[in-house]
């Protein structure tokens, strides 16, 4: 009987299904690069779009408690609204659009921006600010010479942390047809378990988390010449 | 997301385990229930064998779900050309070519793409059709039918002169949406699903087994909604019961009221998913429209892969699958 239980489930096996099919990858290929490219795109504009909403905020959020209180609050909150949830109640706006998706991952990288940006900010030290202030340095020219500088490997590490998860979520876009790979992850679910295309999926997610993390984390070194000059 | 596959197979195999002791329990349970075992005949105990064959559903149990072309009513107004040439799809496409759609993806594993294109050559459905021109984004769901099926309306359009692409959709309620707004402007639907989903009210059932009184009961909704849906094809991908064919020859059955026929002494076991004791569609519906008498029903999945390994290796005689599974394919 056990043996039968375990015939059952390999059912699905009778035509070859193998977890990694060259062929598979060569023969989709276009299919594949396109999807790739997707989600290279959703990812990269999620990240721009959030950083560039998440420095305004983080700067407001450093001028009082409460303030920063209620931003790093209500980032929070978006946070935890389900992704599937998100894309559903974006969807009456953008309709079955890629910025469906854009939307939503934007709103999600806004937590680990905000907070990695006001991290940042605050690790400025209160001494140097004021050296700053007391050489004549304007709100403008202190952000972009001082704090900026300073705040830079929180800054990236937030870049960093934001970039994998976007990745990771993007696949979630599936909903409204513009998941990126996520679209060999349940196209190959729906297809009889088809094993090549989930793993295809799958793993390029994680190839590009990868090299996303590895390209950040290298724009950090060039941008931290002192960093590397003092632990040399 | 790596974690999730290696979770997945022992889960399915921790499935099948479960489903595998539920049996010897259940039938346990229920010699100790009627008393006497032997009350119930031998005639209808499973039979294996690797093909599948459905029996037909000859007293119209089973909603009809015909493929049917579902398309924005301003997109259609203003492409005469566009409702002919997918109703000429439909005059074409059969379940029988659904199966065998179904079973080159899901089995033989050659793409989308490929398939449709081959089965468009073939039908010659392209020959003579109106041309029309624009573009026209065709809506397909994340499955293997409904990719092939929008693939398949997608290069009939695209003969007919139309710009056509094919957009990947999620779930019913997003893409209708977009239907109804002409983001998307045609969909290869199911007429009782699409009928039933239009139709806001739960309890009430509009849609039947009857295709005609189907679509006769879908035009005003789709009036309503801004929609216009084509012929429906013959082609259906609705719940059927499906036995081997060593079983269905042994006892000289093709219909499910043959089949009630047949097995008067009660030794049919019964395979589907868990709430099929209760729907109406499947065990109620066979024993109160057809009068079939089941020894017992086991728990499996809706027209999974469990359900199709438990009627080929003769652990149920008959299961619910779905009419147009790429398991049915006939070798």
């Amino acid at each position: 009987m056990l043996s039968a239980g375990v015939d059952a489930v390999l059912a699905v096996d009778e035509a070859p299904n193998p977890w990694f099919d060259g062929s598979y990858v060569a023969d989709n290929w276009d299919t594949i690069m396109g999807y790739l490219g997707e989600h290279v795109r959703l990812t990269i504009g999620a990240v721009l779009i959030g950083t560039a909403i998440a420095l305004p905020l983080a700067l407001l959020a450093r001028r009082s408690r409460l303030l920063g209180g209620a931003v790093l609050g209500l980032s929070t909150i978006v946070y935890t609204i389900p992704s599937l949830a998100m894309f559903a109640l974006i969807f009456p706006f953008t309709g079955l659009s890629a910025t469906t998706v854009l939307v939503g991952l934007t709103a999600y990288s806004l937590v680990i921006l905000v907070r990695n940006f006001l991290v940042g900010l605050q690790g400025v030290p209160a001494d140097v600010q004021e050296a700053a202030r007391g050489m004549g340095y304007g709100a403008v020219r202190r952000f972009w010479q001082i704090e900026l500088p300073l705040a830079l490997p929180a800054f990236m590490a937030g870049l960093r942390i934001a970039t994998v998860s976007t990745v990771a979520l993007t696949t979630v876009g599936v909903l409204v047809g513009h998941g990126g790979l996520g679209q060999l992850i349940t196209g190959g679910f729906n297809a009889n378990f088809y094993r090549a295309e989930i793993v295809t999926g799958a793993v390029g997610c994680v190839l590009l988390a990868l090299v996303a993390d590895v390209v950040l984390a290298g724009v950090e070194r060039l941008l931290t010449p002192w960093a590397r000059a003092g632990r040399a | 997301m790596r974690t999730r596959i290696r979770v997945l197979a022992p889960l399915a195999m921790a499935v099948a385990l479960t489903a595998a002791c539920g049996e010897s329990g259940s039938s346990g349970s229920d010699e100790g229930g009627s008393g006497g075992g032997t009350a119930s005949g031998e005639a209808c105990v499973p039979i294996e064998g690797d093909q599948l064959v459905v029996l037909e559903d000859d007293m119209e149990l089973q909603n009809a779900d015909n493929v049917i072309p579902a398309v924005n009513a301003a997109t259609a107004a203003s492409n005469p050309a566009l409702l002919p040439a997918l109703d000429a799809i439909s005059a074409a496409l059969t379940t029988d070519d659904l199966i065998a759609l179904n079973a080159a993806v899901d089995v033989e594993r050659q793409s989308a793409d490929e398939v449709a294109a081959g089965w468009v050559e073939e039908s010659g459905v392209t020959e003579g059709l109106e041309q029309g021109s624009g573009a026209i984004v065709v809506g397909g769901g994340n499955f293997t039918e409904s990719t092939v099926l929008a693939t398949i309306y997608a290069d009939v359009l695209t003969a007919a002169g139309f710009d056509a692409s094919v957009q990947e959709v999620g779930n019913r309620e997003l893409y209708l949406q977009a239907l109804k707004s002409g983001q998307i402007q045609v969909f290869p639907e199911y007429l009782s699903t699409v009928t039933e989903f239009l139709e806001d009210d739960e309890n009430s059932e509009i849609a039947s087994g009857d295709v005609d009184a189907t679509v006769a009961a879908l035009q005003p909704l789709a009036e309503a909604n801004g929609l216009v849906f084509g012929e429906p094809s013959e082609a259906a991908d609705q719940n059927a019961f499906a036995v081997t064919t060593a079983f269905a020859d042994e006892l000289g059955v093709s219909t499910l009221s043959e089949l009630a026929d047949a097995c008067g002494d009660g030794s049919l076991i019964l395979g589907g998913p868990a709430e099929c004791p209760e729907r109406p569609f499947c065990q109620p519906g066979l024993e109160e429209t057809y009068g079939l008498e089941f020894d017992s029903f086991r728990e499996l999945d809706a027209g999974g892969p469990l359900t199709k390994a438990a009627i080929q290796q003769g652990e149920i005689s008959v299961g619910l699958v779905f009419s147009s599974d790429g398991a049915l394919a006939q070798d």
